[in-house]
C-alpha cells in the first residue's frame, strides 16, 4: 500500500526577496489522496507549480517513482505522468473543447503533417462519454459552455491519460454541488487505480473527508505530515496558523452597536454582466463584509463604489447628497479602494514607494503656486510608510521589489496619509503572511474605532466573520443573504448562501 | 521568523546597490559619451567642429525644442511618429500667415500643431488605437498634404522673417520651452502623473489621475510645441519644400535614447535627456558630416549606435506598456 510514489527533497524557490518555498521535504504515496493546506502563500501552489513545470525550480529534486524530474512546461509534465487542474480557469478561450481536451499531445492524430479532427473529436466525445458528461459535445466551442462545464472538461483534460500523479489547486469552490460530486468519484477513481491525488484546499472539513494524508505548509516552510484520520479540523488550524487560533487575531468584540448614522448609500446600482440591482447602506464606524464565491461579483461592488466601473447605472451616494461616478471624485470626497489586482490595479509597480504614496495626495502636497517640493513628499511618504512599518531601505526603492505583504502596506499607507472616511478593501489580505494580515486586521479595527467606514470584500470567510459587523453574501451578481456580527457564526451559515 | 526577515532586509540592500549603480550607469553614460564624442570629433577634424560651433548648434533649436513634447509622450509610454509632419505643416501655415502679420503666424502655427495633435489623441485615446500606428497614419497623411501644397513650388514666408534670425532669438526661445517645460515636469503634479501613467497606467488611474484626458492633452501639447517650433524652423529656411521636416521623428527618437531615456517611458525618465540627448546627436551627426562620411554611411552609423544605446537602456521590466 504505501509504496512511494513522489519524494520531494529541499525545494526552494524565491521570487525576488520572496521565500515562497524554503527547503520543503516530504513524501507522497501511491494510491492515495494527499491534502496540501496552509495560509495563503504558504507555498502550496507555488511548490506543485514547480512539480507541473510551470514555475522552474532553484534548488532540490522530485523524485517521481525513483527517477529525478525536472518537468520543463506543463505538457513536458503530463509526458512524466504529471498533470494538473489549476485554481483559475485553466481552458483556452477560441479552441473546441477537443482541442483543449487534448492540447500539447495532437501529435498522436497528425498523419503526414495533417490534423484527423473527425477523429480527435470522436476520441474525446468517448472520453467525455465515459466520464459522465456527455451533455459537453467535443466539436463545440469551449466558449460555449459556462466555468463550471469548462472546469468538468479541465478535470478530463488532467486525467485521461491516467497520469500518476494529479494536482486537483483549489477547485472545488468553483465548482457547485453537483460539479464537486463528480470530482469526487473522479478523485475516487484515480485513488482506486493506484495513483495519486494531490489536493489542495481552504475547505478544511472538505480535505479531513477527503483524504488520506495531509502535509500543513507555513510561510513556505514544511510544517507536519498527519493522517487525516488522527486529527481534528482545529488542529489543522493550529499547525497552519502555528498557534493557537485566539480572538486577538480578528478583533474581539462583539454586540458593539453601531451608529445610526449613513455614509454612503448604493441605490439600484447595476453593472451589464456582472451586478444587478445592488443595494445597501453603509454605516460610520461600521466594517461592512462582502462574501461570496469569486464569480458572485463581490469584487465589482468595490469599484462600482469607487466610480472604477464600465457602464454602471444607478446611484452612489454620500451624506451629503454627492454622487459618485468616477475615481477623482471619489479620492477627492474621502474614499479610498485597494484592489484585488495589487500589482495592476493598486500600486504603481515600476515607481518609487514615495511616488506610489504621494501620488493622490498631490494636491494637498502642492504649495499655493501648484508646485511640489522633494522635501515635503520624501517626508511625507517617509511617514506614512514609518507608521505602517513597510519593510524598505528608502522611499526611493522601487515598489517591484517588495513582497506582496509590503507592496499591500504601500497601498495602506498611501490612503492613510490621504486620511481617507470611507475605505474600501478588496482582499486585503490576499497573498499576505500571517504577521501582515495581523497588522492589517488591527489597522482596520483602529480605523474603525476612529469614525472610518469599512467595506472589506474577501473570498476568505473566516476573516469576514472575525472581523465584519455585517456580512452581505453575493450571488450571481445580487444580494442573497445579510448577517450580523456574532459569536457562534460560522462558515457553514454564510455558505449556504454561497451556493 | 527573524533570520528570514534579515535574509531578505540584506537582500533588498544589494538589490538597491544594483539598481542605483544601473541608475548612475543611466545617468552618466550620456554625459560622459557626449565628452567623448566631441572630443574624439574635435581630434579627428583638427578641431573644426569647435572653430564652427555657431554652425553646429544652429541645427540643434528645433529638434530640442520638439523633443520636449516628445519626451512628455514618451514619459507616458506612447510613441509620436507623426512630428517631422507636424513640423512641415506648422511651417507652411506660418509662411503663409506670415504674410500677414508675423505674431499671428506665430500663433496659427502652434494651433495647427495643435490641431495634428488632438487629430492623434482623439484616434489613440477615445478610439484605442496604438499611438505609433496612429502617428505613423497622421505621418503619411499630413506629409501627403505637404507634398500637394508644394506641387509647384516651395511655399515661401514673408521676407521678413529674414530678420528674425539671431542665433540669439533662437536661443531665448529655445531656454523658454525648456526651462517651462523642466518646471512643469519636476515641480508639479504633471510630471508626476505623466510618469506614473507610463509606469502603471491602470494603476494610476485607481489613484485618481484621469489618465485618458492626460494622454489626450500630452499629445496636443506636444502637437503645439512642435507648432512652435515651425516658427524657429522658418525664420531659418525661408520656405518649405516637399520635405519640410522630414525625418524630424527619427532624430528626436535617437536623440531621447541617446540621452538615456527608456524608450518606454515611465519613473526612471529624467528631463536631462532632452539637453543631453539633443546635444549628443547633433554632434555625432555633424562630425560625422564633416569627417566627409556619405548620406548613407551616416544612416548605418545611426542605426548602429541608436541601438547600443536602446539596449543599454531599454527597461526591460517594462517593455511590454509601449503604448
Amino acid at each position: 500500500m504505501s509504496e512511494i510514489r513522489l519524494q520531494v527533497n529541499n525545494l526552494c524557490k524565491s521570487f525576488g526577496i520572496t521565500k515562497a518555498v524554503q527547503n520543503v521535504s516530504f513524501t507522497i504515496n501511491k494510491g492515495e489522496v494527499h491534502a496540501l493546506i496552509g495560509e495563503n502563500g504558504s507555498g502550496k501552489s507555488t511548490l506543485t507549480n514547480m512539480l507541473t513545470g510551470i514555475y522552474s525550480i532553484d534548488s532540490g529534486t522530485f523524485v517521481l517513482d525513483g527517477e529525478e524530474i525536472h518537468p520543463k512546461n506543463q505538457v513536458d509534465a503530463n509526458d512524466h505522468g504529471v498533470s494538473i487542474i489549476v485554481q483559475e480557469l485553466g481552458t483556452l478561450s477560441g479552441l473546441t473543447v477537443a482541442e483543449n481536451i487534448f492540447l500539447g499531445h495532437e501529435d498522436r492524430f497528425v498523419k503526414f503533417g495533417i490534423k484527423n479532427t473527425k477523429q480527435m473529436i470522436k476520441e474525446a466525445n468517448e472520453l467525455l462519454e465515459r466520464y459522465g458528461f456527455d451533455r459537453i459535445k467535443a466539436q463545440r466551442m469551449i466558449d460555449d459552455y459556462n466555468f463550471e462545464d469548462r472546469k468538468l472538461v479541465e478535470i478530463v483534460k488532467a486525467t485521461y491519460f491516467d497520469p500518476k500523479i494529479v494536482v486537483i489547486d483549489e477547485t472545488t469552490t468553483a465548482l457547485s454541488q453537483e460539479g464537486r460530486n463528480e470530482l469526487y468519484k473522479v478523485m475516487d477513481r484515480i485513488r482506486e487505480s493506484g495513483n495519486t491525488i494531490i489536493f489542495i484546499s481552504h475547505d478544511l472539513q472538505e480535505v479531513l473527508e477527503r483524504s488520506d494524508t495531509i502535509t500543513i505548509l507555513r510561510d513556505g516552510v514544511y510544517i507536519d505530515t498527519v493522517k487525516s484520520k488522527d486529527v481534528t479540523e482545529e488542529d489543522l488550524k493550529r499547525l497552519m496558523v502555528g498557534r493557537e487560533v485566539t480572538g486577538d487575531y480578528y478583533r474581539s468584540d462583539y454586540g458593539s452597536v453601531i451608529s445610526d448614522e449613513v455614509v454612503l448609500s448604493v441605490k439600484d446600482v447595476s453593472v451589464p454582466g456582472l451586478l444587478s440591482n445592488l443595494n445597501f447602506e453603509l454605516h460610520k464606524g461600521e466594517i461592512l463584509g462582502f462574501g461570496g464565491l469569486s464569480e458572485s461579483g463581490m469584487h465589482e461592488v468595490g469599484k462600482a463604489i469607487f466610480g472604477a466601473s464600465y457602464d454602471r447605472e444607478g446611484t452612489v451616494k454620500l451624506a451629503d447628497g454627492t454622487e459618485i461616478n468616477d475615481i477623482p471624485t471619489a479620492i477627492r470626497h474621502s474614499i479610498a479602494y485597494t484592489s484585488k489586482d495589487r500589482d495592476n490595479e493598486s500600486v504603481v509597480l515600476n515607481q518609487s514607494i514615495m511616488d506610489n504614496i504621494c501620488l493622490p495626495s498631490l494636491d494637498e502636497l502642492s504649495d499655493k503656486r501648484h508646485m511640489l517640493h522633494d522635501k515635503k513628499l520624501r517626508s511625507f511618504a517617509d511617514k506614512f510608510a514609518k507608521e505602517m512599518s513597510v519593510k524598505m531601505v528608502n522611499v526611493d526603492q522601487f515598489v517591484s521589489d517588495l513582497s506582496g505583504g509590503n507592496k499591500q502596506k504601500v497601498v495602506l499607507a498611501r490612503w492613510i496619509g490621504k486620511d481617507s472616511d470611507i475605505v474600501v478593501l478588496d482582499s486585503p489580505t490576499r497573498g499576505i503572511d500571517i504577521k501582515v494580515k495581523q497588522d492589517i486586521y488591527q489597522l482596520m479595527d483602529r480605523m474603525r474605532k476612529d469614525g472610518k467606514s469599512i467595506i472589506m470584500i474577501s473570498e476568505e470567510l473566516m476573516e469576514l466573520i472575525g472581523m465584519c459587523d455585517r456580512i452581505i453574501i453575493m450571488k450571481d451578481g445580487m444580494i442573497s443573504g445579510q448577517i450580523e456580527r456574532h459569536e457562534t457564526l460560522d462558515e457553514n451559515n454564510l455558505i449556504t448562501m454561497m451556493v | 521568523m527573524a533570520q528570514s526577515g534579515n535574509a531578505g532586509t540584506t537582500a533588498t540592500k544589494d538589490q538597491v546597490k544594483k539598481v542605483s549603480e544601473m541608475s548612475l550607469i543611466r545617468t552618466f553614460l550620456p554625459i560622459v559619451g557626449l565628452i567623448i564624442v566631441f572630443l574624439t570629433f574635435n581630434v579627428l577634424t583638427n578641431f573644426r567642429m569647435i572653430k564652427n560651433m555657431p554652425l553646429v548648434l544652429s541645427q540643434i533649436y528645433v529638434t530640442m525644442i520638439a523633443t520636449t513634447g516628445v519626451f512628455f509622450i514618451m514619459t507616458m509610454g506612447g510613441l509620436d511618429f507623426s512630428q517631422g509632419s507636424i513640423l512641415g505643416i506648422a511651417s507652411i501655415v506660418v509662411c503663409l500667415v506670415s504674410k500677414v502679420s508675423i505674431p499671428l503666424s506665430i500663433v496659427s502655427g502652434i494651433l495647427a500643431g495643435a490641431m495634428i495633435g488632438a487629430f492623434n489623441g482623439y484616434f489613440y485615446v477615445y478610439r484605442k488605437i496604438k499611438s505609433f500606428i496612429v502617428t505613423i497614419c497622421t505621418m503619411f497623411l499630413f506629409r501627403g498634404f505637404i507634398k500637394y501644397m508644394t506641387t509647384n513650388a516651395p511655399v515661401a514666408g514673408s521676407a521678413s522673417l529674414i530678420n528674425y534670425d539671431s542665433t540669439g532669438l533662437k536661443v531665448v526661445l529655445t531656454l523658454v520651452i525648456l526651462v517651462i517645460g523642466f518646471v512643469l515636469f519636476r515641480y508639479t503634479k504633471f510630471g508626476t502623473y505623466l510618469k506614473a501613467i507610463g509606469a502603471g497606467e491602470k494603476a494610476a488611474m485607481f489613484s485618481g489621475v484621469r489618465t485618458d484626458l492626460m494622454k489626450f492633452w500630452v499629445y496636443v501639447l506636444s502637437g503645439a510645441i512642435t507648432g512652435f517650433a515651425a516658427f524657429v524652423n522658418v525664420i531659418k529656411v525661408g520656405s518649405v519644400t516637399s520635405s519640410g521636416g522630414n525625418q524630424l521623428e527619427t532624430q528626436i527618437l535617437i536623440a531621447l535614447v541617446l540621452g538615456g531615456m527608456p524608450i518606454s517611458g515611465g519613473a526612471k525618465v529624467r528631463f536631462e535627456n532632452i539637453i543631453v540627448g539633443s546635444l549628443l546627436y547633433i554632434v555625432l551627426n555633424s562630425g560625422l558630416t564633416m569627417m566627409g562620411f556619405s548620406t548613407q554611411m551616416m544612416q548605418l552609423i545611426q542605426g548602429i549606435v541608436f541601438l547600443v544605446f536602446v539596449a543599454i537602456f531599454a527597461d526591460r521590466k517594462s517593455l511590454q506598456v509601449i503604448k
